[in-house]
C-alpha cells in the first residue's frame, strides 16, 4: 500500500526536508554576520542580514539554503532561486511513488502559492496546511507575491506560520521563506524576515 | 535451520497471546460507557489516547463524529459499539485501525473514498472484528518473533537476501492473511446484520485496486496493487480478497439489503470539500481523476466539475487548462454559485493564453467572494487597482 | 487496512505494534555523541535565595520501546506505563525531599491541558535546539558561542498560574532497549568484526522561568544507566537527570549523588 511508505522522518519539523536520521558526516554551521551582503542558494541572489545568522551546510535541495537563530524547529528561513521550468522545489524522496509537483515558467503569482503549498503538504505529509494571505508586493523592483500560512507537522504537532515572498522572474522562481512556532517566535521573528527581505536583490 | 530457530520463538509468542487475551477480555467486558464528564474519562485514559485527543489532526466535528459512530453501532451493534471510542483523523489516504484497548482510528481518505454507508460500514466492520478476534495483539506478537527469527538468520547465513529468509517471510503473511480473512467473513455477518447490502465489502476492495493502477498509470510506473511493501505488507494479495469477499457476500440473503447512498453523501457534504482539496494536493493525478469519476457515477454534480477543473487545472499539462476551462464552464452552468468556479476558470483561461476572459472572470469572482484571502493578488492578475 | 502501521509511525502509539519503522526522535543524532553527560545553565543563574523558589515540576515525557533485532525502535506500551509509574513515583519522592519547593502540575483537563499540551511540545523543541547546538559538540551554531538564551517566550507565565509556581522543571526520558536477541546479534557481530550498537538511553531535565519563559538550566545525558522501569532505576534516573540543578543562593540542596 502507498500509504505504508517509510516517512521523511519523525525528526522533520520545519520545512528541512534533510531527515536528521542520518547524522550528516560534514554537518555544519556558517555564520552569516550582520550587514553583509551574501549570495544565497548557489545563485546571484543576494540577502542582508540586519543580524547574525546561522547557515546550514545541508541544503533542501541543489538550490536552497537554510538559516536559523535558534534552531530550525524554532526559526527557519529558506532561500531557493532559480529554480527552472519543471524541476521541484524540494529534493525529491520518492519520485516514482510520492513525486512532488513541479514549477512551469508560465505560472501565475497565485499558482506559486499554490505550488509551494502543495510541495510543503507532500514534504511534510500534512493536511493542516492553510494559506491566510495573499497580497502582491516586490522583490527588486520585480513583481512577486507575499503570502502567510499556518500549518501543523506531524512530527512534533507543534502548531507553526509561516509567511514567504516569491516570485517567477524570467520563468524562474525564487522564494524566500520564514516559519516558526505560533507561541512567540513568529510574532518575534517575523520584523527580521520582513527587514530580510527589503534587502533581496535578484 | 528455519524451524529450529523459529519454534522457540513461537512458543513465546504464543504464551504471550494467551496473557493477553485474558487481560483483554477482563477489561472489555467491565469496559464503563462513556459519561459526560470529561474530566472523569480524561484521567482513566491511557497517555495514547490522550495525545490522540489533543491532536491537531483529530477532526472533532460533531456531526461527522456522530455520523460515523452511527453507522459503526448499526453495523456492530450497541453494546459493542459502547466498548469503542472512534477517532477520525484529518489524512487524505484510505485506513482505519483499532486499537486492543477499544480505540478504533479512521482516516479522513476512507471517508472520500467510501461511495456509500455500507462500504463504510464494511470498513469499520472488519476493523471492528479484528478487535473482536484479538488480531491486534497476536500480529504484534508474532511478526515481532518472526522477524526477530529473520534476523538472526541473515546474520548467521551472512546475507540477507538468502533463501532461508524469505521462506519466513512468507510465514508472516500467512499468519496475516488468516487473520485479514477471518476478520473479512466476521465482518460480512456484521454488514448483513446491520441492514447493509454484504457486497459494498468486496466493492470498496476493487475500487481501491482500481484507483493504485489509476495512480500508476498516470505516473508511468508498476501499480503497487499486489505489491507487499516489504515487511510492512498485512494483507492477503487483494485480488483474491475480492473473490471470496464476492463469493461469501452472494451465499447471504441479500433481499431487502441498503447501500444508504444518499444518506452517506448527505452525511459528507459539508466535509467534501475539505478531503477533495486535501486529496488534489496530493499530487496524484490518476487516484483522484479515478476517484472523481467513481463519485460522479450518478452523474456529475457542480462540486465534482469543479474539482475535476481544480485537478486538471493543478497539473497544468498539455491541454489541461482548457480541459479545466470546460469543467468550470460546466459547473457554472449547472447552476452553481461557488465564486471559486470563477477564479479556478479565470486562471486557466489566462494559462491558456486568454487574457481578456481570464481577467474577466478573476474580477467576477472578486465581486462574488470580497473576503478571498488572496484577493489582493487576484485583483492585481485582474487588471484592476 | 494497514492494520496500524501507518497510524503508528505517525502518533508513536505502543498500542499497535505491526511496525517495525517508528522513528527515533530528533535526538537519533546523539548516537554519535559518545558517552557525554552536560548541563549548562544561564549566565550564573541560581534560584532565589531571599524565598523558597516555587518549581512547577510538569510529568515527564516517557518513552520506553526495544530494539528489535535488526535494530529499530519497537515502543512498548507497557514498558512505557511501567516506566511512568516508576518515574513519576521517584519524582514525587524526590519533591518531598525538597521540602515543598517543588510540586507537581495538576492534572488538568480540557483547554488548560491543551495550552500545557502545546507549551510542552514548545519545550521539547527549544530544550533540542539547546542540546543540539550549545551542550554537546558537532552541531553547534556560532551565533550561539557565548550565548545561552533559549526561551519559550513570556507567554509560558500562564502555566506559572495554572500551576502556582515561577519554574517550570520539564523532564524527558528514551530508552530503548537492547533486546535478548539484539544483544545476541551484537556478541556475533563483535566476533566477526562488525559493530552493532544495542540500547539507546537519553534524557533531559529542563529548568525555565515561567515569567520571561527563558530556559536557565538543562542537563542531558545520551548514555543514561539504571532500567526505568523498576522503582530503583527510576530513582537513579531522576537522580542523574537533577545533577548540577541550580542551587539557590549559596544554600539550598544540592542534588543527591549518583
Amino acid at each position: 500500500m502507498r500509504f505504508g511508505q517509510k516517512l521523511a522522518g519523525f525528526a522533520l519539523t520545519g520545512f528541512a526536508v534533510v531527515s536528521l536520521w542520518v547524522a550528516p558526516a560534514a554537518a555544519g554551521w556558517k555564520i552569516m554576520p550582520s550587514g553583509e551582503e551574501v549570495k544565497v542558494a548557489k545563485s546571484k541572489m543576494t540577502v542582508t542580514p540586519a543580524q547574525d545568522w546561522n547557515r546550514w551546510s545541508e541544503r533542501p535541495s541543489k538550490r536552497g539554503e537554510i538559516w536559523t537563530l535558534d534552531g530550525i524547529s524554532l526559526n527557519e528561513l529558506t532561500f531557493m532561486a532559480q529554480i527552472g521550468n519543471g524541476e521541484s522545489l524540494y529534493r525529491e524522496r520518492d519520485k516514482k511513488n510520492n513525486p512532488l509537483p513541479k514549477f512551469k515558467s508560465d505560472m501565475l503569482p497565485t499558482d506559486l502559492v499554490e505550488l509551494f503549498e502543495a510541495s510543503s503538504r507532500i514534504v511534510l505529509q500534512t493536511s493542516l496546511f492553510e494559506i491566510t494571505n495573499v497580497e502582491p508586493t516586490k522583490i527588486s523592483g520585480k513583481d512577486a507575491v507575499r503570502f502567510s500560512y499556518r500549518f501543523v507537522t506531524r512530527g512534533d504537532e507543534l502548531a507553526r506560520q509561516g509567511e514567504a515572498v516569491a516570485a517567477n522572474v524570467d520563468g524562474k522562481f525564487y522564494l524566500a521563506n520564514f516559519v516558526a512556532p505560533s507561541i512567540h517566535y513568529y510574532d518575534r521573528d517575523l520584523p527580521k524576515f520582513r527587514a530580510l527581505t527589503n534587502s533581496l536583490k535578484i | 535451520m528455519t524451524a529450529i530457530v523459529a519454534q522457540p520463538l513461537q512458543a513465546e509468542s504464543n504464551r504471550k497471546i494467551e496473557e493477553s487475551k485474558q487481560r483483554m477480555k477482563d477489561s472489555a467486558f467491565d469496559y464503563q460507557p462513556i459519561d459526560d464528564d470529561e474530566r472523569g474519562l480524561w484521567l482513566q485514559m491511557d497517555e495514547e489516547e490522550r495525545s490522540i485527543k489533543l491532536s491537531k489532526f483529530l477532526v472533532k466535528d460533531p456531526a461527522l463524529n456522530e455520523y460515523v459512530r452511527k453507522v459503526l453501532c448499526k453495523t456492530v451493534g450497541e453494546l459493542n459499539c459502547q466498548a469503542t471510542r472512534i477517532y477520525i483523523m484529518r489524512t487524505p489516504h484510505f485506513n482505519a485501525s483499532m486499537a486492543p484497548n477499544g480505540m478504533m482510528i479512521v482516516w479522513t481518505g476512507l471517508l472520500l473514498r467510501s461511495r456509500n454507508e455500507a462500504e463504510l460500514a464494511s470498513v469499520l466492520g472488519h476493523e471492528f472484528s479484528h478487535f473482536e478476534n484479538l488480531h491486534s495483539i497476536q500480529s504484534f506478537r508474532d511478526i515481532r518473533a518472526k522477524t526477530d527469527a529473520m534476523a538472526w538468520i541473515s546474520v548467521i547465513a551472512g546475507s540477507a537476501g538468502s533463501l532461508a529468509s524469505l521462506g519466513l517471510l512468507g510465514l508472516v503473511f500467512d499468519f496475516s492473511r488468516d487473520m485479514e480473512r477471518e476478520a473479512d467473513i466476521l465482518a460480512l455477518d456484521h454488514l448483513v446484520d446491520g441492514g447493509y447490502d454484504p457486497m459494498a465489502s468486496s466493492a470498496i476492495w476493487e475500487q481501491l485496486r482500481a484507483e493504485m493502477d489509476a495512480t500508476a498509470a498516470e505516473r508511468k510506473v508498476r501499480s503497487r496493487k499486489d505489491k507487499n511493501d516489504g515487511f510492512f505488507s498485512t494483507h492477503p494479495n487483494t485480488g483474491d480478497r475480492m473473490e471470496y469477499l464476492r463469493d461469501a457476500a452472494s451465499k447471504k440473503d441479500r433481499e431487502g439489503k441498503s447501500l444508504g447512498a444518499d444518506e452517506y453523501r448527505a452525511a459528507l457534504l459539508s466535509w467534501w470539500p475539505r478531503l477533495i482539496d486535501d486529496q488534489i494536493k496530493l499530487n496524484d493525478f490518476g487516484a483522484t481523476e479515478f476517484l472523481l469519476g467513481k463519485l460522479a457515477d450518478d452523474g456529475w454534480t457542480p462540486e465534482l466539475l469543479y474539482a475535476r477543473g481544480e485537478l486538471y487545472r493543478a497539473r497544468g499539462k498539455d491541454d489541461d487548462f482548457q480541459k479545466a476551462v470546460e469543467f468550470y464552464r460546466q459547473s457554472i452552468a449547472s447552476g452553481a454559485q461557488f465564486s471559486e468556479n470563477w477564479r479556478g476558470l479565470g486562471l486557466s483561461l489566462l494559462r491558456s493564453g486568454v487574457k481578456e476572459e481570464g481577467q474577466a472572470a478573476l474580477r467576477d469572482y472578486v465581486t462574488r467572494q470580497p473576503d478571498a484571502p488572496d484577493k489582493a493578488i487576484i485583483s492585481m492578475m485582474a487588471g484592476g487597482n | 487496512m494497514c492494520r496500524g502501521s501507518y497510524v503508528m509511525k505517525h502518533f508513536g502509539f505502543g498500542l499497535f505494534a505491526a511496525t517495525l519503522l517508528v522513528a527515533v526522535p530528533a535526538q537519533a543524532q546523539f548516537f554519535f555523541e559518545m558517552g557525554a553527560e552536560k548541563s549548562a545553565t544561564k549566565d550564573g543563574f541560581v534560584l532565589p535565595d531571599d524565598r523558597a523558589a516555587r518549581v512547577i515540576v510538569f510529568r515527564p515525557d516517557v518513552n520506553v520501546g526495544e530494539q528489535t533485532t535488526g535494530g529499530l525502535n519497537e515502543p512498548n506500551a507497557d514498558w512505557t506505563k511501567e516506566a511512568r509509574t516508576a518515574l513519576n513515583a521517584a519524582l514525587e519522592n524526590e519533591l518531598k525531599s525538597r521540602s515543598g519547593e517543588m510540586k507537581l502540575m495538576p492534572d488538568l483537563a480540557g483547554e488548560e491541558a491543551v495550552l500545557i499540551d502545546e507549551y510542552t511540545r514548545l519545550f521539547k523543541a527549544v530544550a533540542n535546539a539547546a542540546i543540539s547546538h550549545k551542550l554537546f559538540s558537532g552541531d553547534r551554531l556560532p551565533t550561539k558561542k557565548d550565548a545561552f538564551d533559549w526561551t519559550m517566550g513570556p507567554g509560558a507565565a500562564k502555566l506559572g498560574d495554572l500551576g502556582g509556581g515561577d519554574y517550570g522543571l520539564f523532564f524527558y526520558t528514551y530508552d530503548s532497549y537492547g533486546s535478548v536477541g539484539r544483544k545476541a546479534v551484537q556478541a556475533v557481530g563483535l566476533l566477526i568484526g562488525v559493530g552493532v550498537s544495542s540500547g539507546v538511553h537519553i534524557g533531559y531535565a529542563g529548568l525555565v522561568d515561567l515569567k520571561t519563559g527563558e530556559l536557565v538550566w538543562i542537563n542531558a545525558d545520551v548514555k543514561m544507566g539504571g532500567d526505568v522501569r523498576d522503582s530503583e532505576g527510576a530513582e537513579k534516573r531522576i537522580s542523574q537527570l537533577l545533577e548540577d540543578f541550580p542551587s539557590s543562593g549559596g544554600r539550598g540542596k544540592k542534588v543527591g549523588a549518583k
